[in-house]
């Protein structure tokens, strides 16, 4: 099984990839897809304090950054190559005249590798900036704020980016949504194999990026915002800037995952952006995992997409048991697991390690426990707090 | 048609203040947003339906039905969750990610519920409307009357408690300051218990009332929740009194507002409905974040301190 998995991404044989091949393949895309949100997630909650409940917003602003923008750009290059597309520029045509310029678009990109691989990190790009920039805005009335006013406002702002996307055609087709290149249509292979091997790449990029960051100078900083704010804030440091900024940041990174799933889809639309998927998954993946560590969220997110995917894949089986809907199944099971971890395991199922920072010992900084070895300081503390009990 | 639509928005807001009022009260007496409420309001809609429709009884006789499984669903979720995650220690952001399932949870269960209907009774319970079980007073359908009504004898009895029981004193007593309520002898425990059914009771009482004018679904409880919470921040979110004016403001601006706009720009305006309790709150927060409670606060602090301080000038040109 794993050696055709292999071969398959090796040869790119489309035989390779059928029945639970195409299951794992399909679990690793969307665990390389929702590992980039919890992280992105990670880094603002486990590691910064700050309760960001709007992924939503910044997924689906990556996504309608592909469709409202990215896709014009593509369409007028690939137009003013000769390729006779249909008008797209008013709302109807938009929309009608989409599936056949996509069409046009998928026979141009099997010729051009290059610019399609350029479309892609352009639309990236795009959705970086664009990720920040709603950070700064979604910011902009909470921030100084207490963190339910920051919640309050993020998950109504999620409902709201799904009204005027359903509403403003221009963004991404309305109620009908618009199709979307095959950016990997030049690949000869299977197209689930190239987008779960390109997701699980940048995710591994988005987690060294990460893991530099939060064993940056910057990255104890964050920590001890969300340990004491008041303390940081007296010693001199802009809380409300960090704050800003690690938003800002996070929300290009999430923005991101939105751009893949739209590539993955090869479609947009609003209706795939709700605020119990794209917001509540990943904090249930936080929880789960145990926030604070990357190790915990990429547990989480494990767990959370091979259980969600057994359930979709075998829906047909499991329906003759039940008289509802098997979504519903889903949701009682996902939310009753958040509470149970939460009352049963309130670290997670990893627990957040002491820092370990490479080239500072902290043996000698502390003079009280001159002989402890920080890596394993819960250990020994747990050692020392049982001895005193015994006396 | 014009004189339905303010009727209908009277409806609506005075709905939408027992909501606020108890979003509030969770707020004051938690310290938490609590997302699941307006899920609540979705049990009372059930609690209508299956009176309505199930049983072919006269679905205003739910109300007290609605208003007691509100407040035990309220004393469950307490009693299993908030609370046993308050005595762990448990942080405000994790007790509100806690009521983000629980919405989840509520929300499943009310879908499961309609289904049954439609599995075992072939009765469409989805999505219904029980405009035919409400009676008429001349040309105004009763459940104007009714919700304006109980929203009035809810603030009357709220104000009541609030001001002249033992109950109502200890409920203020703790929101301010738990721990002193404590050491004079308020057993906390049953005053929080006492507060959330109360929100429970009050939020599914409104939902009981929704489906007499608007076509409800398991959905529409939850979807109400941007409303409720704009309601209650306009208020100032930490005053019963600002959430009453608070609610009634913004269910009757979203109605009216909503009308006037595709009066003025064209139909397309409706489509923008849910923007406008949004558009409130993000207003509040930019202008007041303390809402109307902090500006109450800050006309009277300046109207107090505006006396003495003009002895002062007086006192410094001398």
């Amino acid at each position: 099984m794993y050696v055709n998995v292999a071969l398959g991404i090796l040869s790119s044989l489309p035989m390779a990839i059928e029945g639970t091949n195409r299951l794992i393949v399909d679990i690793a895309m969307f665990f390389g897809l929702l590992v980039i949100v919890a992280m992105a997630l990670n880094f603002q909650y486990g590691n910064a304090g700050i309760p960001n409940m709007g992924c939503a917003v910044q997924v689906i602003i990556g996504a309608f950054s592909v469709s409202a923008v990215v896709l014009r750009i593509m369409f007028t290059v690939i137009a003013s190559s000769g390729v006779p597309l249909q008008d797209w520029n008013d709302p109807y045509n938009w929309v009608y005249s989409s599936p056949f310029n996509v069409g046009l678009s998928n026979e141009f990109i099997k010729t051009n590798a290059p610019i399609a691989i350029g479309f892609f990190l352009l639309s990236i790009g795009i959705a970086l900036t664009l990720g920040a920039a709603i950070g700064y805005l979604l910011a902009l009335p909470a921030i100084r704020l207490r963190a339910t006013y920051l919640m309050i406002v993020l998950i109504t702002m999620a409902d709201a980016s799904q009204i005027i996307g359903r509403n403003v055609t221009f963004i991404s087709g309305g109620t009908l949504g618009v199709w979307i290149p095959n950016v990997f249509a030049w690949y000869p292979g299977d197209f689930g194999v190239i987008m779960a091997v390109i997701t699980l790449l940048i995710g591994l990029i988005c987690f060294f990026i990460f893991r530099t960051m939060l064993n940056s100078p910057y990255g104890r900083l964050m920590r001890s915002m969300r340990e004491n704010e008041v303390t940081l804030g007296s010693i001199g440091k802009n809380v409300v800037g960090i704050r800003r900024n690690i938003l800002m940041f996070a929300s290009g990174i999430t923005a991101i995952a939105g751009v893949i799933n739209v590539y993955y889809l090869q479609f947009s639309n609003e209706s795939g952006y709700q605020r119990a998927y794209w917001t509540y998954w990943p904090w249930l993946m936080l929880i789960l995992g145990g926030p604070g560590n990357n190790a915990g969220t990429f547990l989480g997110a494990a767990l959370i997409i091979a259980l969600r995917r057994l359930i979709i894949v075998f829906k047909f089986e499991l329906q003759p048991f039940f008289f509802f809907p098997i979504p519903y199944l889903e949701d009682i099971i996902l939310g009753g697991l958040l509470v149970i971890v939460m009352i049963f395991r309130p670290s997670g199922l990893i627990p957040e390690k002491l820092l370990y920072i490479p080239g500072v010992n902290y043996a000698k900084m502390v003079q009280e426990d001159v002989k402890v070895d920080w890596r394993a300081a819960p250990k020994a503390r747990a050692k020392k707090g049982s001895k005193e009990e015994k006396k | 048609m014009d004189a339905t639509i303010i009727f209908m928005a009277i409806t609506y807001a005075s709905e939408l203040t027992l909501l606020s009022i108890g979003f509030t009260l969770t707020y004051l007496t938690a310290k938490i947003p609590n997302f699941a409420h307006g899920t609540y309001a979705g049990f009372g809609i059930y609690v209508s339906y299956t009176f309505a429709k199930f049983f072919g009884i006269n679905p205003y006789l739910g109300f007290p039905i609605a208003f007691l499984i509100g407040g035990l669903l309220s004393i469950i979720i307490y009693k299993l969750v908030i609370s046993t995650l308050t005595k762990m220690g448990s942080g405000s952001i994790v007790l509100t990610i806690a009521t983000l399932a629980i919405q989840i949870f509520l929300g499943a269960l009310l879908n499961i519920y309609a289904y049954m209907f439609i599995a075992f009774y072939k009765q469409y319970a989805t999505a219904f409307l029980l405009k035919d079980y409400d009676f008429k007073i001349g040309e105004v359908s009763g459940i104007f009357f009714v919700s304006i009504g109980i929203s009035i004898t809810t603030v009357i009895i709220l104000h009541y408690l609030l001001t002249r029981t033992k109950m109502g004193i200890a409920m203020r007593a703790t929101a301010e300051d738990p721990e002193l309520a404590s050491v004079l002898g308020i057993n906390i425990n049953n005053v929080q218990l006492f507060s959330w059914f109360l929100t429970g009771g009050l939020a599914s009482l409104a939902g009981a009332m929704i489906p007499f004018w608007l076509l409800s679904s398991p959905m529409t409880g939850s979807g109400i929740i941007t409303s409720i919470m704009a309601g209650s921040l306009l208020g100032g979110f930490e005053s019963v009194y600002g959430a009453i004016i608070g609610g009634f403001t913004i269910g009757l601006s979203e109605v009216l507002l909503t009308l006037a706009g595709q009066l003025l720009l064209g139909n397309w305006f409706g489509e923008y409905r849910p923007l406008i309790p949004m558009a409130f709150l993000i207003a509040v927060l930019l202008i007041e974040p303390r809402g109307i409670q902090g500006f109450y606060e800050r006309v009277m602090r300046r109207r107090t301190k505006s006396a003495p301080k003009q002895s002062e000038n007086k006192e410094e040109e001398k």
